[in-house]
């Protein structure tokens, strides 16, 4: 294609659109909330995948002991936990140890805790490793029964309501993703429409002196595109700078929560929705042009 | 340059526009095509842009089998064809010479050969003053000359008119009928459909009858030949 011909085409485009601004307004919203929600979907949908595994690969068992035993029961609660199967590591974090860790991990809103005053609720506890998730169940079940245990818990219920959560999640985002984009495909041809329709007296004279189709479709194509592009755009934008504060704020106050770092996720988010919302604007303007430009 | 041969047009909705016909037309002719209302002379016209297809029989335009022809080459069978309408089908919102220069656009013309081209076609159909004007400030004889000067601005082979001075009167009509005239006389070959009996008598062309699609008499130097 001849660059003169491409400017042709973008001069065209940006016209028609100046033309019938309304129209393409509610066409860049439309593909901009549809884009924006997809965006948040694909955000959570990851990021609770991502938590999820990482706390998988954490899995550890944490037995808090009964008040008031003696040193030596608890080390022969220890020696007994070392020797069920599948253990690699106990670690023994006696309670004023445990509030020092609690204080450091609520950092700034350490003043919730003066209400205590000086007592300390939180018990002894043994922190467990074992080498493989599969032995998780049967080691913590056995740790419950020692004499001395309050209880022994573990991650994985956590683990497995929050994957049940991202597949529920990813069902619900996906069918509401295929009506938003359908809504968005729809306004977009209905937008090139109704410039087919306003030009239809050039397009007649483009065929009758000889235009080729593609140069005929080639400027709505391109208008469907900016408009789809524009709104993706948008989308983007909004969607960065949600997440950026987003994982600041998570950053200051949960930090033991892992979200995936902006960089480079949101670049690739990024490049996901423009690449979406541009296809949808092509698409849109193909179909209209299919039922309203015949040769 | 253009061979008709038993070539039938049925409608969709059932209506014969036109039966059986064959037709030759040589290079450098000058045919009019005459008939009353709804005898067939649009669809004629139609046919040779390929606007529609033939129902049965064969149709060679500039050597290309329009029958036959793939859907990607029909717009260089339009290259090859100039046309004119009734309505004239300017684009308001573009200059005399935007209109003109449009059509050589479209079709990728060299930049550098646009100016020149566009500005002697204007020459030729005595519009090269106005080339700054529009549409909406022209008679309707200039705006017809504009169009004119559309179809011809890409060197067609044959020029193709249905009803040009159908909205003008009669002194109009005989000035656009001198362009066409002056058209032909440089080879171009130009086929006019029409039912306006002094034009058609006046120039002593070929006429090619149609009455209810089908030809009835294909005549030189004919006159129109009906009284209406
Ligand atoms: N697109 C069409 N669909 C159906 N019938 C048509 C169509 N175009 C023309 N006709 C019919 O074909 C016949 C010839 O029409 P046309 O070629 O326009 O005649 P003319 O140009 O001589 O007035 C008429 O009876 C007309 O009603
Ligand atoms: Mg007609």
């Amino acid at each position: 294609m001849k660059i003169r011909t491409f400017e042709y085409f973008v001069r065209e485009a940006v016209s028609s659109l100046r033309r019938n601004s309304l129209m393409g307004i509610a066409s860049v919203s439309t593909v901009a909330v549809s884009l924006l929600i997809l965006g948040m979907f694909l955000v959570m949908v990851l990021n609770l995948n991502h938590i999820a595994s990482t706390l998988e690969t954490q899995v550890q068992i944490t037995v808090y002991m009964e008040d008031g035993l003696s040193d030596r029961d608890m080390r022969e609660i220890g020696t007994r936990i070392t020797k069920l199967p599948g253990v690699t590591e106990v670690m023994f974090i006696d309670k004023d140890e445990a509030m020092v860790k609690f204080k450091d991990r609520l950092g700034e809103q350490q003043g919730l805790l003066t209400a205590l005053g000086d007592t300390n609720p939180l018990p002894n506890s043994f922190e467990v490793k074992v080498d493989k998730p599969e032995y998780v169940k049967p080691a913590s079940q056995a740790i419950g029964q020692l004499k001395g245990v309050e209880n022994a818990k573990y991650g994985q219920e956590v683990i497995e309501k929050l994957f049940a959560l991202t597949k529920m999640i990813r069902i619900f985002g996906l069918i509401l993703i295929v009506f938003l984009a359908l809504a968005a495909l729809f306004i977009i041809s209905n937008t090139i429409r109704i410039t087919v329709f306003a030009r239809r007296r050039e397009i007649g004279i483009m065929k009758y002196v000889g235009a080729t189709d593609w140069f005929i479709r080639l400027p709505f194509m391109i208008e469907g595109m900016i408009l789809g592009f524009s709104g993706a755009l948008c989308a983007v934008l909004i969607l960065s700078q949600t997440y950026s504060t987003l994982t600041e704020k998570v950053y200051e106050s949960l930090a033991f929560l892992p979200l995936i770092p902006k960089s480079p996720f949101l670049t690739h988010i990024s490049i996901v929705l423009l690449v979406v919302g541009t296809a949808i604007g092509a698409l849109g303007s193909s179909i209209s042009l299919k039922r309203f430009m015949k040769v | 340059m253009i061979y008709m041969n038993e070539v039938s047009k049925v409608y969709s909705n059932g209506s014969v526009a036109l039966a059986e016909v064959t037709v030759d037309i040589h290079k450098g002719e000058f045919v009019f095509v005459v008939g009353t209302s709804g005898a067939g002379k649009s669809t004629f016209i139609k046919l040779l842009l390929r606007e529609e297809l033939p129902t049965r029989g064969r149709l060679v335009v500039n050597g290309r089998n329009v029958i036959e022809m793939l859907p990607k080459d029909v717009p260089y069978l339009r290259r090859s064809l100039g046309v004119v309408f009734q309505d004239y089908r300017l684009l308001p919102n573009k200059t005399v010479y935007d209109n003109v220069a449009f059509a050589m656009q479209v079709v990728e013309a060299p930049r550098r050969e646009m100016q020149k081209r566009v500005h002697n076609v204007l020459d030729l159909v005595g519009l090269r003053h106005k080339v700054r004007t529009y549409p909406s400030e022209l008679s309707g004889g200039e705006q017809q000359r504009v169009a004119i000067a559309r179809a011809i601005v890409n060197n067609p082979v044959i020029v193709i008119a249905d009803e040009p001075t159908g909205n003008l009167d009669p002194d109009t009509s005989w000035e656009i009928m001198k362009v066409f005239d002056t058209i032909n006389k440089a080879g171009t070959t130009i086929i006019m459909a029409t039912h306006d009996k002094t034009v058609v008598d006046a120039m002593r062309k070929r006429v090619i009858a149609i009455e209810k699609g089908r030809i009835v008499r294909d005549q030189v130097k004919g006159v129109y030949g009906y009284e209406d």
